[in-house]
């Protein structure tokens, strides 16, 4: 028994000797565990929150309209852009965001804003318009004028990252204190007190609920919704439930109330627009409300932090009675925690919510442009950080003329639809508006239907462009004024011409007619083919080619006779480039659509600065703008000043292919150049010139521009000549059908033609322009 | 920083040139005499030379440039002040907005060229020149300003007869 009993204890001794070792090891096990889970978690806390913390879409904006007595604005003008910009209409304005107006006057108050070369202040400013213009422009406490005024510029559109969360990130200090407030006592009355979690708010909020009779108040501290939106996913366990304290207490052990609530601020999910997750008071405000949080009212605060229980659910757009009576709430427990007073409160509950129309906003509004800057911005930047860095990009668009071109494209489509009789919605479009000086982009059309993002014609439409060629051939001849000048006549009869290779090539012009002998600039203004022809064959396509590259067309082209008649496919924006060079004196000048790229803390990253390369000398880009004068004065284009005053000069050139196919028109004012395409997607005969398609639509869009009138200045070296065409010799004003023709010195010809009394002395020139002047 | 004429140009004098660049003012002032990389500029601009105009004359009010001046100054003044701050590129960017509310103002190129200069950019500062060039007909002490920077822009980029050259240009233009 002994034995046994000793057996028994020894058994016993030595249970209880292996026990204790396993449940400390388990135990230790255990704990180790869970440091190490913790530590994980806290590694994942600390990374993801100091970290970047969201990845932020690329706002993009049109340019600043920029405001100076003389300016040409019309007030009506100026209200489309102040309602793109979403100033609000109001008695007397007190805060930036508004503006009154009395007919023709107006008092606004600007928002500041952080531009590339840094930060505008708001302004409070008079404006008065006369005539389509900018009158005066006064500040509103003393009454003197102002220089300047840049506005803050229209938001166009965004570059989304893959899951297109959206957010308009704040900083603590820019969020309104009674929006904190609000939202603190609502969700988590003891934020500032808690360590991240808070059993007494979990109690407080059943025992809510029960008195309430259904839920009004949740359990969950602002750090827990933070964490559960921020780190987890949104399923519903017991373990989501343990790590979503776990780091909360870790949250909270690393960072300050502060930034907790800066983060959840800018996380809090707020509502849905399409496939686009609206985040954040920032966002929300501008997606409600259409203006930036600090311009909204207590009401509205009280609106969206009742929101946050159920954005859905609150919706104020599908559920307003509900959206209200959540916000009423809301501000009766502000009331009764003296955060507002009674009378505010009553004031703010009676008041409407104010919400704007549902509008999507993350469809972006100018498709076609945005292509283009975004192509723009990816020679330097990666697709992620387009979509996530949180860029600010400032375009070269100019909001009036994109929404004006959008206007005339569609109208004019369609209007010569009927009246050709044509199948509705077959003619297609594109067009690309520069400014001639600095090459930017300020409007582009990709389609007639300005809101379809897809094929985007003005880039990527590569059709014939036929005699939009023709001024580089004539440019290379005026290029050698020993040789020609616009008066050198120019041989239009009938040619035949046989390759090495045997091919024959006949060219004839579009009229079915030979002309005899033409003067050069009058062959161009009425654009002919076979005198055209025969001066390019003389001049050799190698040279001009030579030009066209000079010109800046860089595409590959064919050494073929036919190529002096524009046998060359371009796009929309590519003759644009080309045409770029004429307007703007002969510089060629890069295209942009970007001028500055700020990073998301609102330091400059890059800027797309102004640069030119001479390419053509002043005095022959004169000359070849003459001549593309006269095809608006007297030739192809003599239809623009149906609708364009006569006192502005206009330069330009038709083109129009085999079988009608595409119609083109390209022309410029001293502001803007446009190109427009009219054309078919399968490539048929459409029955339209250039002068019957595009030019109608580039005459109705410029008819809408401030016209006052615009001479182009002659440059230096330049002598103008009374010339008869007929003869191309020189005349003065008693002949009959004489021109005044400019010449660079010393090319002008020497020979009188027969209509000048040469007994009698010509006059000369330079005293003409004095009396001009006098 | 080196910057080539910005910072020695008083406001006042810059809005003389500015008001000097419009060529349709032919005004009889003449701006206070500009001592600018030690070339004495002609204080006596002769009177601008008259405009041919384009195809259909036109009366001369409506070849008026640059109406918008107390705008374009304000940015030249601003530029001005950024260039002297050591932000060039700031200064750049206020001479694009004044360009593009008076394009064609030759003044403005002018500065934007010496802006580039400053900036190691001789080669786009020559380009800038030529621009303000072509917009300066008549204008010989605008054009003849522009041929000293071209000429500072060559030697920058070890053009010696090209300065040379441009030198001689800008003393032919300065004489007259």
């Amino acid at each position: 028994m002994a034995k046994r009993r000793r057996r028994g204890r020894k058994k016993s001794r030595r249970k209880v000797v292996s026990r204790r070792p396993l449940l400390i090891r388990i135990a230790l096990v255990l704990a180790l565990m869970l440091a190490a889970y913790v530590t994980y978690l806290d590694f994942q806390v600390r990374h993801q929150f100091t970290g970047k913390r969201w990845s932020l879409p690329a706002r993009v904006y049109a340019r600043p309209l920029e405001l100076y007595a003389g300016l040409e604005l019309s007030a009506e003008q100026f209200v489309t852009e102040l309602k793109a910009l979403h100033y609000r209409p109001v008695v007397s304005p007190r805060e930036p965001g508004q503006f009154s107006r009395n007919n023709n006057e107006f008092h606004l108050i600007s928002r500041p804003f952080d531009f590339w070369d840094g930060q505008d202040a708001s302004a409070n400013v008079r404006l008065s318009f006369t005539g389509g213009k900018l009158a005066t422009l006064t500040d509103a406490g003393g009454g003197k004028a102002r220089s300047l005024l840049r506005l803050d510029p229209v938001l166009v559109g965004s570059f989304y990252p893959a899951h297109n969360e959206d957010r308009v990130l704040l900083q603590l200090d820019e969020v309104p204190i009674s929006l904190t407030d609000a939202l603190i006592v609502i969700e988590d009355r003891n934020f500032y007190s808690h360590h991240g979690v808070s059993p007494a708010a979990i109690a407080r909020a059943v025992y809510a609920n029960i008195r309430a009779g259904g839920v009004v108040q949740g359990g969950s501290t602002l750090t827990q919704q933070l964490v559960k939106n921020f780190f987890l996913s949104s399923e519903r366990s017991l373990t989501r439930k343990i790590n979503e304290a776990i780091m909360s207490l870790l949250l909270e052990w690393h960072y300050s109330k502060d930034e907790i609530l800066e983060a959840y601020l800018n996380e809090v999910y707020l509502g849905q627009d399409g496939n686009r997750a609206i985040h954040g008071f920032g966002l929300a405000s501008y997606f409600y409300f259409e203006r930036p949080l600090a311009e909204l009212d207590i009401a509205q605060y009280a609106l969206l932090v009742g929101m946050v229980k159920g954005p859905s659910y609150y919706n104020p757009r599908r559920h307003p009675e509900r959206a209200i009576a959540r916000r009423n709430l809301v501000l009766d427990v502000m009331a009764q925690l003296e955060l507002v007073t009674a009378e505010e409160a009553a004031r703010a509950k009676a008041s409407k919510p104010g919400v704007s129309d549902f509008q999507r906003k993350a469809i972006n509004t100018f498709p076609a442009f945005l292509d283009l800057v975004r192509r723009q911005l990816r020679r330097d930047y990666q697709d992620e950080d387009i979509t996530s860095e949180g860029l600010s990009i400032f375009t070269t668009l100019d909001p009036q003329v994109q929404w004006q071109l959008e206007g005339v494209l569609g109208s004019r489509l369609k209007g010569l639809e009927r009246d050709r009789g044509l199948e509705a919605n077959t003619l297609e479009g594109a067009a690309v508006v520069t400014s001639v000086q600095g090459g930017e982009v300020l409007a582009l059309a990709g389609g007639r239907d300005p809101a379809f993002a897809g094929f985007n014609r003005a880039l990527d439409a590569h059709r014939q462009v036929g005699s939009l060629l023709k001024p580089a051939v004539y440019l290379t001849a005026l290029e050698q004024p020993q040789r020609y000048t616009l008066a050198t006549l120019l041989d239009d009869s009938p040619l035949t011409f046989t390759a090495r290779n045997g091919v024959v090539w006949e060219p004839g012009n579009y009229d079915k007619k030979n002309h005899g002998r033409v003067p050069l600039y009058r062959a161009l203004a009425h654009s002919y083919n076979v005198s055209t022809a025969r001066l390019g064959l003389e001049l050799g396509i190698e040279s001009i080619i030579k030009t066209l590259r000079r010109l800046g067309v860089e595409q590959k082209l064919n050494p073929y006779p036919s190529l002096v008649l524009g046998a060359v496919e371009m796009t929309p924006l590519q003759v644009t480039y080309l045409y770029q060079t004429f307007a703007s004196g002969g510089f060629r000048t890069p295209l942009r659509a970007i001028n500055a790229v700020l990073a998301a803390d609102k330091t400059p990253l890059q800027r797309y600065p102004l640069s030119v390369q001479s390419a053509i000398d002043p005095a022959p880009d004169y000359l070849i703008n003459t001549a593309m004068r006269f095809v608006v004065r007297e030739g192809t284009a003599r239809s623009i000043y149906q609708s364009l005053p006569e006192l502005v000069d206009v330069a330009g050139k038709t083109g129009t292919t085999d079988d009608l196919r595409d119609s083109w028109f390209a022309g410029f004012t001293g502001d803007r150049l446009g190109v427009v395409w009219v054309g078919r997607d399968d490539n048929k005969s459409t029955g339209l010139t250039g002068s019957t398609g595009a030019l109608r639509v580039w005459r109705d869009l410029f008819t809408q521009f401030n016209n006052s009138g615009w001479v182009q200045p002659a440059v230096e070296g330049i002598d103008y000549q009374w010339i008869e065409p007929a003869s191309g010799l020189l005349a003065d004003s008693s002949c009959p059908d004489a021109v005044q023709l400019p010449f660079i010195a010393g090319s002008e010809p020497v020979q009188y033609a027969s209509c000048v009394n040469t007994n009698q002395a010509l006059p000369d020139p330079v005293d003409w322009f004095k009396e001009l002047f006098q | 920083m080196k910057l080539s004429t910005f910072h020695r140009i008083p406001v006042a004098v810059l809005v003389l040139i500015l008001v000097h660049g419009c060529s349709t003012a032919p005004s009889q002032q003449h701006p206070t005499p500009v001592v600018e990389q030690g070339q004495p500029l002609s204080a006596q601009q002769p009177p601008q030379e008259p405009q041919a105009p384009g195809y259909a004359p036109a009366p001369a009010s409506a070849v008026t440039a640059h109406r918008q001046v107390p705008a374009v100054i304000a940015l030249l003044q601003q530029a001005e002040q950024q260039a002297n701050a050591g932000d060039l590129e700031s200064a750049a960017a206020s001479l694009e907005r004044a360009i593009r509310i008076d394009p064609r103002n030759p003044v403005l190129w002018y500065h934007l060229a010496t802006l580039r200069l400053s900036q190691g950019e001789p080669a786009q500062a020559e380009q800038l020149a030529n621009k303000s060039n072509s917009l300066a007909a008549g204008n010989h002490a605008q054009q003849s300003r522009n041929w000293l920077l071209i000429a500072q822009a060559r030697r920058q980029l070890n053009d010696r007869s090209g300065a040379a050259a441009a030198e001689q240009r800008a003393r032919e233009l300065g004489a007259r």
